[in-house]
């Protein structure tokens, strides 16, 4: 998607220390009982919602320097000041991630409830 | 759901592969320089618990449009200690802003591609 990605290497990997959502949803990350591979894939979808919900929450939004991707051009909006702030792009970016998720999990797991902060997007954006 | 996941079944569900969850989504796969990265990533720090044998990392490709498994990253150590190990230190770690799942997968699986 982004055309001129000649990201340096760049290891993805932090420490579970700084991994401060994960703390806070305070949900297993390590699977050692015996679960269905179709439960498993629902325990990490609600795990993945719960983990953007979370990041909105504390306003953990974007990414350190260097994962990030290239800004677009700014746009303004009519009193000039910029729209597309990087704040605002990435939790964007979030939101429209855990509408979907949402939508996947509303379908396939059984008495699923999205977070109470969850707000449907209304339809005609785009 | 939760507790399900942390009802250490006994450790007979121990295997050589390590399955790791949530760190990829299809389309960090498809630049193939990124797809390299990724796979340096994984395999650099799986290293540190024991040697690998492989790992596989499902993606798209021009003949197999709709592989399964893709999003999911599977680990095959020599050894079912090192897997552990593995499972145990990387679980709840951060990869690229998402936080690690991981769980043992069917070695029997892991060698037909059966994701």
């Amino acid at each position: 998607a982004d055309g001129a990605r000649k990201r340096k290497r760049k290891n993805r990997w932090a420490a579970a220390e700084d991994n401060h959502v994960a703390n806070l949803i305070n949900l297993p990350t390590s699977i050692s009982g015996s679960m269905t591979p179709e439960q498993i894939e629902a325990y990490v979808l609600n795990l993945r919602i719960e983990e953007i919900s979370q990041k909105l929450r504390i306003n953990d939004v974007v990414p350190k320097d260097g994962e990030r991707s290239p800004s677009p051009p700014p746009q303004y909006d009519g009193n000039g000041k910029r729209v597309n702030t990087r704040e605002y792009r990435y939790r964007k970016k979030l939101e429209d991630e855990r509408h979907k998720l949402i939508e996947k999990a509303m379908k396939t797991i059984p008495d699923f409830k999205p977070p109470a902060d969850y707000r449907r997007p209304l339809k005609t954006q785009e | 759901m939760a507790a399900l996941a942390n009802s250490t079944a006994s450790d007979s569900s121990s295997t050589c592969v390590l399955q790791l969850l949530n760190m990829i989504v299809p389309d960090d796969l498809n630049d193939d320089d990124e797809y390299e990265d990724i796979k340096d990533d994984v395999r650099e720090e799986c290293e540190k618990f024991g040697p690998i044998v492989d790992l596989k990392i499902p993606r798209q490709t021009r003949t197999n449009q709709n592989p399964s498994g893709v999003g999911k990253i599977f680990v095959r150590f020599e050894n079912p200690e090192s897997c552990s190990k593995a499972l145990k230190a990387l679980a709840g770690r951060k990869f690229a802003d998402r936080t690690v799942v991981t769980t043992f997968f069917p070695e029997e699986n892991y060698e037909v591609e059966a994701f």
